[in-house]
């Protein structure tokens, strides 16, 4: 939830809701809720800069006009001597990665409780999206002028760790703080290893927190007043950490705050932190808006919606060199930018354009060969079923005979295989429709999945052409003429052979056989199976494998 | 059947009335009761019951008869409950069960027993409930249990159905949920003839016309010398219904129909994918959040081939920002994190059709293209009225040179009128393998503007590694949203129904 009025407060003039509501439609972002000053809005994954009251300041003040380009970054060190973090070796075995800035109010003005608010709000937002709930990355918030540098970040024995968690009133030992806060059990268990706790600790030696559970009030608590903060990021993917860290530094650098880098030093080689404090480049190919848009585009418009939509570009060699800020990892090349300057520009229905064609649009043949199963058996009076491929442990199994692939992560006991034969979804149909009169005739063509140690993905998806007959006096002899009719249709005829199938009458299954392949298998149900389903009548069976049977036929492509 | 003309005492036109007709009016107009049933009005005047039935309606219909309609309550057993009554009711297979084991029985003595885990449970529930069995397992009797031989209630009452007899209703509500016994109202037609029928006088017998044209009459030519009666063409007809296209199906072969109209072929893929397709070539970064166990459905004992090796060197390369095999410049940063062969290869359910446009482009790199995939895939949703395990997507690529963001738009322009659409907006949107990313909202006239065209340009990212060297708009519509809009759903469920009776238009 955000502050209507805190955004509002980075604009030249007030927006109308449906203003407001225009202006967010045409972005990535959505209006979800305006009520009094609370401000609900949703955005695509890519854009989560927009969450923050800085962000969709920024982008709104681009939009009205209030101001363009990006806005200033740096400024004069946070204080002397500068801040430094030593990553000790020991945590590369844990959470290795950590980056941090310093971030120095505007002259003359400090850290406001509306703005700490929105900085430990937006804080758990990235520990929540970009962190993966704090474990790719996790941030912390100091007070810049309260710590004394160097900071060293390092595993050590719980033991010897004691401090006052943010939020409680007297010091604890990390013995305790694990064992009874409810923070540490969420979190605790990424900031350990067997005895030993990960922590920040300044020179002189107070803890600042343990990452990434919780900061300490002795050098983790920032106040309002303060006039320097630290951010800190932590976790154990380099991209994630960085990411996390120039998204909530947006929070403050957007209210006027300005960036100062903090140097890293240890087992990863020093990083100098420039790259979280300064203008990414990126090359924008004089091309791409064109390729991406369309014609229409000159070189000053393209220049006026980058800087409308808060980048920076100036002329190159074949393009532009475009400034990008910490918080857009999102643009990764040219693009990226060309995206920035169509959506700038707007989209509208009526820019569409049908491009004429040359090519030559068909069905594939063999799901043509499909339907007209589906057609024989529509003409037939069967009727045509559409059912999920995802099938019951319970129908799967009461089946007998089962190849069927089981999932590993269902969501529910209903969808908890993948069907290898239809069969298994006619039976279940049977079984749903004990109130509706007899006879029943119903018929489906469709996928099933089945194993196939030759197939790339371990399984092949097969289609299949399956029927069943339920009526007082059906028999054997209305399956078997069923499948020769659909076979004659094809021009050939096949071959029934006896065989044994689970829940089917014994000697009254048969598998077809077409040029030695097997294409078929049919049956009469058994009175066990049909007793179980509640069917009071008797019941066939029959399914033909179209996957196997099409190569067999395929001279009839056409038909 | 012949007949003759009646003279309405009123001096209006004159009435045609077959000799089934007289006939009938003629009993009703005798009647000493006063009215009487179909079926004993068929009796008395040795008819087939569907000749008076079709005689009646007629004489309704002319207003010479009336009919009072009653609805009376009938209780049967189903054909469960009358395989119940012969072999007994699960519980008291499960009591004979555990008797005949001594009072104890072990749970896993019953799985070769022939009934379903729902009549076993609902069996333990019921002996529980009555005292009969202790919770817990193994199944043993209580000793306060009342004896084996003691008719349940629910044998009694469905005893009592299977007789005609009006059982407690407690007992009866609970058979019916159980599926064992029905109630079903039957209509009590009585007839009688209205002041106008008993006032009509009858013409008599010799003025004959012909009813039915029947192979008799054209074979002897009878029908040469009688004229034909007119029939009353707004009269109620038999009620029809048989099988018919799935209408989920049908709506879907013409969606289909439409983009084979535009110039795109088909293409399929597996429904078992690999995340190599499913996500690896699409640009997704492996650590993406629609990629967890939460998201997609994953399976057990398949084991999958590593990606063509050439293929993924190239996929790799791209997503650790790399040069791709043979260059010297990296397309862009990539996603900063390392790239695991052994997530490429893991087995997934299909989460979307863009898998089968990555198998395409990969095999047909070459310019100009159009392909659609129209299929299923499969989410990790708990399932609603508008969420699904499985749902329908309509995949399609385009493939030319000068393919920008408004040939996407066009495209969707030109499907979105072809369904009858007409109004269309685009707004930006995200995913991974496109860029620029749009969605396109049409106007429903209930819903309101609603997302259906979600789409964008393929990235470098997805097209460079593939081999595909012109721009590719892509997108992957919803067509179960759309079909559920085209078909007046409410529910996602509906599309996939199996309801024989609706399906042949027996019923809404």
């Amino acid at each position: 939830m955000l502050s209507y009025g805190r955004v509002q407060s980075m604009l030249a003039h007030p927006l109308e809701r449906s203003e407001l509501e225009a202006l967010l439609f045409a972005s990535k972002a959505e209006l979800s809720g305006l009520e009094g000053d609370e401000l609900t809005i949703e955005v695509t994954p890519d854009r989560l800069d927009l969450l923050s009251e800085g962000g969709l300041g920024l982008y709104l003040q681009g939009r009205t006009g209030a101001a363009h380009g990006v806005p200033a970054l740096t400024g004069t060190p946070a204080s002397d001597p500068p801040m430094t973090i030593v990553a000790d070796a020991s945590v590369s075995r844990r959470r290795p990665y950590i980056a941090a800035v310093a971030l120095t109010a505007p002259t003359g003005e400090g850290l406001d409780a509306g703005l700490l608010a929105e900085g430990i709000r937006f804080q758990e937002l990235l520990h929540a999206t970009v962190g993966a709930d704090r474990r790719l990355a996790s941030l912390g918030i100091y007070p810049y002028d309260r710590l004394r540098p160097p900071i060293h970040y390092r595993l050590e024995p719980i033991g010897a760790i004691r401090f006052t968690p943010l939020g409680a009133e007297k010091e604890t030992s990390a013995e305790e703080f694990f064992s009874t806060h409810p923070m540490a059990a969420r979190y605790g268990e990424m900031g350990r290893e067997g005895g030993l706790a990960l922590t920040l600790r300044d020179r002189e030696r107070r803890v600042l927190s343990l990452p990434p559970v919780l900061n300490s009030r002795e050098g983790g608590e920032a106040r309002v007043g303060d006039r320097a903060l630290l951010l800190e990021s932590t976790g154990t993917l380099k991209a994630r950490v960085k990411d996390a860290l120039s998204l909530l530094s947006l929070v403050f650098v957007a209210r006027g705050w300005r960036l100062t880098a903090v140097p890293v030093s240890g087992s990863h080689g020093p990083d100098t932190g420039e790259s979280l404090v300064s203008l990414r480049r990126l090359h924008l190919p004089a091309a791409t808006v064109a390729q991406v848009g369309g014609a229409g585009y000159s070189a000053a418009s393209i220049e006026h919606e980058l800087s409308r939509a808060r980048l920076s570009a100036s002329p190159e060699a074949h393009g532009w060199s475009v400034a990008v800020p910490p918080w857009r990892p999102d643009l990764l090349s040219g693009v990226d930018l060309a995206e920035e300057v169509v959506l700038s520009r707007g989209l509208r229905a009526e820019d569409g354009l049908i491009p004429p064609s040359s090519t030559r649009g068909r069905r594939l043949p063999e799901r043509r060969f499909a339907d007209r199963f589906s057609e024989l058996f529509r003409g037939l009076g069967f009727a045509e079923l559409y059912t999920p491929v995802l099938v019951s442990e319970t129908s799967t199994l009461r089946t007998g005979r089962s190849s069927a692939i089981a999932l590993r992560n269902p969501v529910s006991d209903q969808f908890a295989y993948l069907r290898d034969r239809l069969f298994v979804s006619l039976t279940t149909v049977l079984e749903h429709n004990l109130r509706t009169g007899y006879p029943q005739r119903f018929a489906e063509v469709g996928p099933v999945v089945v194993p196939d140690t030759s197939a790339d993905t371990g399984a092949a998806t097969r289609q299949h052409a399956g029927a069943v007959i339920a009526s007082e006096g059906a028999g054997f002899a209305d399956a078997a003429a069923l499948l020769d009719f659909l076979l004659r249709d094809q021009g050939v005829a096949a071959v029934r052979e006896p065989v044994e199938i689970p829940r089917t009458i014994p000697g009254r299954a048969a598998r077809v056989k077409l040029a030695g392949e097997v294409v078929g298998e049919l049956g009469e149900l058994s009175p066990e199976l049909l007793a179980e389903l509640g069917v009071p009548v008797p019941a066939v069976w029959a399914e033909l494998n179209l996957t196997a049977l099409w190569p067999l036929l395929r001279r009839g492509e056409s038909r | 059947m012949t007949q003759g003309a009646e003279e309405p005492p009123d001096g209006g036109a004159p009435l045609t009335l077959s000799s089934g007709e007289r006939a009938v009016l003629s009993a009703l107009r005798s009647l000493t009761a006063a009215a009487i049933e179909e079926e004993e009005l068929a009796e008395s005047l040795a008819l087939s019951k569907e000749s008076v039935r079709g005689s009646l309606q007629r004489l309704k219909s002319k207003r010479l008869a009336v009919v009072d309609e009653e609805s009376i309550p009938e209780r049967s057993l189903t054909a469960r409950g009358v395989a119940a009554l012969s072999s007994g009711l699960p519980e008291r297979r499960l009591l004979r069960a555990v008797e005949s084991a001594g009072g104890t029985l072990a749970a896993s003595e019953l799985e070769g027993e022939a009934w379903s885990g729902e009549e076993r449970s609902a069996a333990i529930g019921i002996l529980r409930r009555l005292g009969y069995l202790a919770e817990g397992l193994p199944f043993r009797f209580l000793p306060t249990a009342p004896a084996v031989s003691e008719r349940l209630p629910a044998e009694r009452a469905l005893e009592g159905v299977g007789h005609g007899e009006v059982p407690d209703p407690k007992e009866f509500d609970s058979l019916k949920k159980r599926g064992l016994v029905k109630l079903e109202n039957r209509r009590l037609k009585r007839w009688s003839a209205s002041s106008e029928g008993r006032e009509l006088p009858l013409a008599t017998e010799g003025a004959e016309s012909l009813g039915a044209l029947t192979a008799e009459l054209l074979r002897t030519g009878g029908w040469r010398t009688a004229s034909f009666r007119p029939y009353d063409v707004r009269a109620a007809v038999p009620f029809l219904s048989g099988a018919r296209p799935h209408p989920y199906r049908a709506w879907l072969r013409e969606f289909e129909e439409i983009l084979v109209g535009l110039g795109f072929e088909q293409a399929e893929g597996p429904l078992l994918e690999t995340e190599f397709w499913n996500s690896d070539a699409l640009f997704m970064p492996q650590e993406h959040p629609a990629r967890s166990i939460h998201d997609v459905l994953s399976v057990s004992g398949v084991t999958a081939h590593p990606p063509p090796e050439g293929l993924l060197e190239r996929v790799r390369a791209a997503h650790e920002g790399r040069a791709l095999p043979g260059e010297t410049e990296p397309i862009s940063p990539g996603w900063g994190s390392p790239y695991d062969v052994e997530v490429a290869r893991r087995p997934v359910l299909r989460s979307q059709t863009t898998a089968v446009s990555a198998r395409f482009l990969a095999k047909r790199p070459k310019a100009p293209f159009r392909m659609y995939c129209l299929d299923r895939n499969f989410r990790r949703d708990a399932v609603d009225a508008t969420h699904g395990v499985e749902f329908g997507q309509c995949e399609g690529v385009l493939g030319q040179e000068g393919t920008t963001i408004r040939e996407l738009i066009g495209m969707f322009r030109a499907l979105a009128e072809a369904i009858g659409i007409r109004e269309l907006k685009i707004r930006p949107s995200y995913f991974p393998f496109t860029e620029p990313s749009i969605e396109g909202y049409v106007r429903h006239p209930r819903l309101g503007w609603i997302e259906v065209f979600p789409g964008g340009l393929f990235r470098p990212e997805v097209l460079r590694p593939l081999g595909v060297d012109v721009p590719v708009a892509a997108w992957g519509i919803g067509v179960t949203r759309l079909a559920m809009l085209a078909l007046g759903a409410n529910d996602l469920r509906e599309l996939y129904t199996d309801d024989l009776g609706r399906l042949a238009g027996a019923r809404e």
